[in-house]
């Protein structure tokens, strides 16, 4: 039983960029970042519950989508009976622990099947799993550098290209990234960073009434998960209802030229690298009218997800504070 | 469903990086060009640009093959094909990936994050243009002639510049300004419909000029000019201008024209002169102003602010001393701010016996983990099997043994793989902060070398620490971290002031370290000692001279410790000690003057970027 993700008091942006994620996977993930005890793992794996069902090959392990792109078997099969079956399939959210080997990342040959049967095999690793999915790195900043070197790769192109022991091997990967991290420990490189869609920071509750809130409904869930579930089971639902929705409103949003223009505005002077950022602020101003049953994105949208689109690209050297940009972009929000 | 479209940009669609696209258009044209390596900050399109210019190559046939980070030697190079080899009893070859990609492209992302044992095997064999296998048991012989396509951050790890010699162009992708640029490259990545519709003009374009390339003259004239621009160029290497002479082949035949001329030569002249330039002018040697320009915070520019503002005063008290301020009074208290960095030269140092779990960039060592590259097979047993040696134990038994259609393989046959890997160590800072590293502003310029070695430590992602000694003691001021960006905190805090205990900076050190190694017996060490070595407070009752000397014999005792003495004295002056070159030689250290840290090597990218 997982705590109800609605049930998690307060926390509001972190719930919104993870709920944004869902309706547009495209935005590209969230990281999370806060000190111990903030909810942080509790939000991520109670979002497993709110996710919906997509359409995906049948019998595939790779979940490739009907309309491509393919993993290597899905090609076979549809060179050999030119068409594919088609099942649903509940997103779901994947771990990566950080103990990981490179093989079980990537996927490798199956030594064991190989040796007594003679034949090659692929094994299939975590990006496999991930396709499509949520991948969730808990405590990311500690994950192994050549384990982030293999995941940026694969991240780049959306592709998982396995070369190993013998084994050539393709299939689509394009995971949802979710990390959660404590600054305290180690920072993340920014090329990892950027890779996040979005960024928010999470604190503890310091208002006395809601941490008194957070204890009950923890203590009540301890108590009796079933019927604690059960109780939130409405607000569940309607919050589900709402995504599928937006996620069918997503494609009716028209993108005119002014809300590119007042995104371009805002990054032109924060002088970022590369373009992810503009792309990300306008998906994830998008989702969130979306969100809001609306049919146009307007400047109130990108100010409202500006922050965590923003906050984790700010210009800084390699080991540097984010803190400080952080003020100078929310004078820029101001004066826009 | 909108999700997982496969989003495609054509190649005529992309917005700007009229350089990287023609840089490939030319490869295309004519192979002899060398490959494009595309150097760019994250988010500037490197990777989508390669994938639009994929389905070009596709559209001629020629192969395209992606380098997965995860490739084994094995998987380059070819190797045993098991399946085949079990199946028919012989022994089977399968083709490496290098061989695959003859006659076409070989994709390298993020080059600079590549072991660097797997990228000389790909230099290599590029340079032969035949891949030439000779493992236990196996020769192979097949033609490769590919160019290769890469893309890096420079900010992410170095790139030695012996490999990038071997591109024949790189472009810098920066970041696009133009607004409206901006929001079309936005709009691009918004447009719902496939394209599927090819390039096809372009296409064509290029398939004319592949043959008309072959009916173009170069007079003597252009090939002296190409000569006379590498050596304007200050380029050293002849690769430059063979290189330089087929862009410029394959530019007019872009443009349709019989004959190269000069300005086709001064088009396509940066692509291939950009990364081989050497520094003309050294930078001056201080310069209070570093170089995080128009990208910085507020705070700090308020703290270069207060630093300038200290520093002129600094000035005007050198004046009114005069210039002789040899033994500055220890009450007097600077905290100076960070010089330039720079790309700082590397340093090697020896493999050692110890087996390791271990990640990082710097130096190598045998693994103990899956990870790494396979050197060799073993008896000894370890995590991995070496399924190519195993299988060939087995093979000559089989009949023995009665094989119907499977290997029969038994014990004795495992063969294990022995791996190898690069490290990271732990580096300790040991600085000196006494007054005298204050005359004349060396401070400054200390900190600006300190500042450039954290930058080293952190794209071999080494741990750092920091120790310093002034005044009568040596106070450790980072414990041993990953952060780094605490570092520059501490670094920027150093105050200069007071006497030189140096041999309580080295006691320090031998204290951490024991302490280190007890919690982490597989991490190596490295000493930083940056002094001017003008030593003058004993901890004992020993004169400083053998106090520091019975220090650095213990020191030099320690197992699993690289020392490197960077000697910041001033040594045009009439008066100097060189007690540092003593010192350096008791710790059997490196030695280097501080003028000798910068990378002589050629211009590094990072530089025209401006990190």
């Amino acid at each position: 039983m997982i705590f109800p993700f609605t049930a998690i008091v307060d926390q509001d942006e972190m719930k919104l960029a993870l709920i944004l994620n869902v309706i547009d996977p495209n935005i590209g993930g969230v990281l999370i970042m806060g000190e111990k005890g903030t909810a942080k793992s509790t939000a991520v794996r109670a979002l497993a519950d709110l996710l919906p069902e997509i359409d995906v090959v049948k019998g595939c392990r790779f979940n490739c989508a009907p309309e491509g792109p393919f993993c290597s078997d899905c090609i076979e099969k549809l060179n050999k009976n030119g068409s594919i079956e088609i099942e649903k399939k509940k997103m779901r959210v994947v771990e990566l622990p950080l103990g990981v080997t490179e093989d079980r990342v990537v996927g490798t040959l199956d030594i064991e099947y190989a040796i007594k049967k003679g034949e090659k095999r692929f094994e299939p690793g975590i990006l496999a799993e991930a396709n499509r999915n949520f991948l969730y790195i808990d405590e990311v900043n500690l994950l192994e550098d050549h384990i982030v070197d293999l995941l940026l790769d694969s991240a780049a192109m959306g592709v998982n290209t396995v070369e190993r022991e013998g084994i050539s091997f393709i299939h689509p990967a394009k995971f949802i990234l979710v990390g959660t991290m404590n600054p305290e420990e180690g920072e993340l490189r920014p090329q990892l960073l950027d890779r996040f869609g979005l960024c928010v920071q999470v604190n503890s509750l310091t208002d006395k009434n809601l941490r008194i809130e957070v204890l009950k409904r923890k203590a009540e869930f301890d108590d009796n998960p079933e019927e604690f579930f059960k109780k939130w089971d409405s607000e569940q639902q309607i919050l589900v209802r709402k995504i599928i929705k937006a996620k069918e409103n997503l494609k009716n949003i028209k993108i005119d030229d002014s809300a590119l223009s007042f995104v371009v505005d805002i990054t032109c002077q924060l002088n970022l690298d590369g373009h992810r950022a503009d792309i990300v602020m306008l998906k994830a101003a998008r989702a969130f009218a979306a969100f809001n049953g609306k049919n146009g994105i307007t400047q109130e949208d990108i100010k409202a997800v500006a922050p965590f689109t923003l906050r984790h690209r700010l210009k800084r050297l390699p080991f540097e504070d984010i803190s400080q940009e952080v003020d100078k972009l929310n004078a820029i929000l101001e004066t826009i | 469903m909108q999700y997982l479209k496969q989003f495609k940009i054509k190649f005529s669609d992309f917005v700007g990086q009229e350089n990287a696209r023609l840089a490939l258009l030319l490869n295309l044209i004519e192979p002899a060009c060398g490959g494009v390596l595309l150097a760019g900050k994250k988010g500037t399109g490197k990777s989508t640009l390669l994938k639009a210019f994929k389905e070009i190559v596709k559209a001629l046939n020629m192969p395209f093959i992606e380098l997965p980070m995860n490739s084994t030697e094995e998987a380059v190079l070819g190797g045993i094909d098991i399946e085949e080899t079990i199946k028919t009893g012989e022994r089977r070859f399968q083709k490496g990936l290098l061989s695959k990609a003859d006659g076409g492209f070989l994709i390298i992302e993020d080059i600079n994050l590549f072991p660097h044992d797997l990228l000389s095997i790909v230099f290599e064999v590029q340079s032969r243009g035949e891949n030439i296998v000779e493992r236990e048991g196996i020769t192979l012989r097949e033609s490769a002639n590919f160019q290769i396509l890469a893309t890096m951050n420079p900010e992410e790890a170095d790139f030695s510049s012996h490999f990038l010699d071997r591109f024949g162009m790189c472009v810098i992708m920066d970041n696009i300004i133009d607004k409206e640029k901006r929001k079309e490259i936005i709009r691009l990545n918004f447009s719902r419909e496939l394209q599927i519709a090819e390039d096809i003009s372009l296409i064509e374009k290029i398939i004319k000029s592949k043959e008309f390339i072959k009916k173009i003259k170069v007079i003597d004239e252009i090939t002296e000019f190409i000569s006379e621009v590498v050596l304007k160029e200050a380029v050293l290497s002849h690769r430059a201008d063979i290189f330089l002479l087929y862009a410029s082949k394959a530019y007019a035949a872009y443009f349709g024209d019989n004959f190269v001329k000069k300005k086709h030569v001064i088009t396509v002249a940066p692509l291939v002169l950009n990364h081989r330039k050497k520094l003309l002018h050294q930078q001056p040697e201080y310069e209070p102003e570093h170089q995080f320009d128009n990208s910085q915070s507020s705070e700090r520019n308020d703290e270069e602010q207060k630093n300038k503002n200290q520093t002129p005063s600094r000035i005007d008290e050198d004046h009114e001393h005069g210039k002789s301020q040899n033994t500055p009074s220890s009450e007097k208290e600077d905290v100076f701010p960070v010089g330039e960095s720079y790309k700082i030269r590397k340093f090697f140092f020896r493999k050692d016996r110890t087996l390791r779990q271990s990640t990082g960039r710097r130096t190598k060592t045998k693994t103990k983990g899956r990870a790494g590259r396979y050197v060799r097979s073993l008896l000894h047993k370890r995590n991995d099997i070496a399924i190519d040696a195993t299988v060939r134990a087995a093979a000559a038994f089989q009949k023995i043994r009665g094989m119907k259609d499977l290997l029969i393989i038994k014990e004795e046959d495992l063969r294990y793989k022995e791996k190898e890997k690069r490290m990271s160590h732990t580096v300790v800072f040991v600085v000196d902060g006494s007054g005298s590293m204050g005359v004349e502003q060396r401070m400054i310029q200390t900190k600006g070398a300190i500042l450039s070695l954290l930058m080293d430590c952190y794209q071999k992602r080494d741990k750092v620490s920091m120790i310093l000694f002034r005044k009568d003691r040596a106070e450790t001021i980072l414990p041993p971290t990953s952060s780094h960006e605490l570092a520059l905190k501490r670094l920027r805090e150093i105050p200069t002031g007071g006497k030189t205990p140096l041999s309580a900076g080295l006691m320090e050190a031998y204290r951490l370290i024991r302490r280190m190694a007890i919690k982490e017996p597989e991490s190596r060490f490295l000493i930083l000692l940056i002094t001017d070595g003008k030593a003058n407070v004993s901890l004992t009752g020993k004169t400083v001279f053998d106090e520091l000397r019975s220090i650095c014999f213990m020191l030099s005792n320690l197992t699993s410790v690289d020392f490197i003495v960077i000697d910041t004295e001033k040594k045009n002056k009439f008066m100097k000690i060189d007690f540092a070159v003593k010192i350096a030689e008791w710790l059997q250290a490196k030695y280097f003057l501080i003028e000798e840290l910068k990378s002589e090597s050629l211009l590094g990218i990072v530089k025209t970027f401006k990190i």
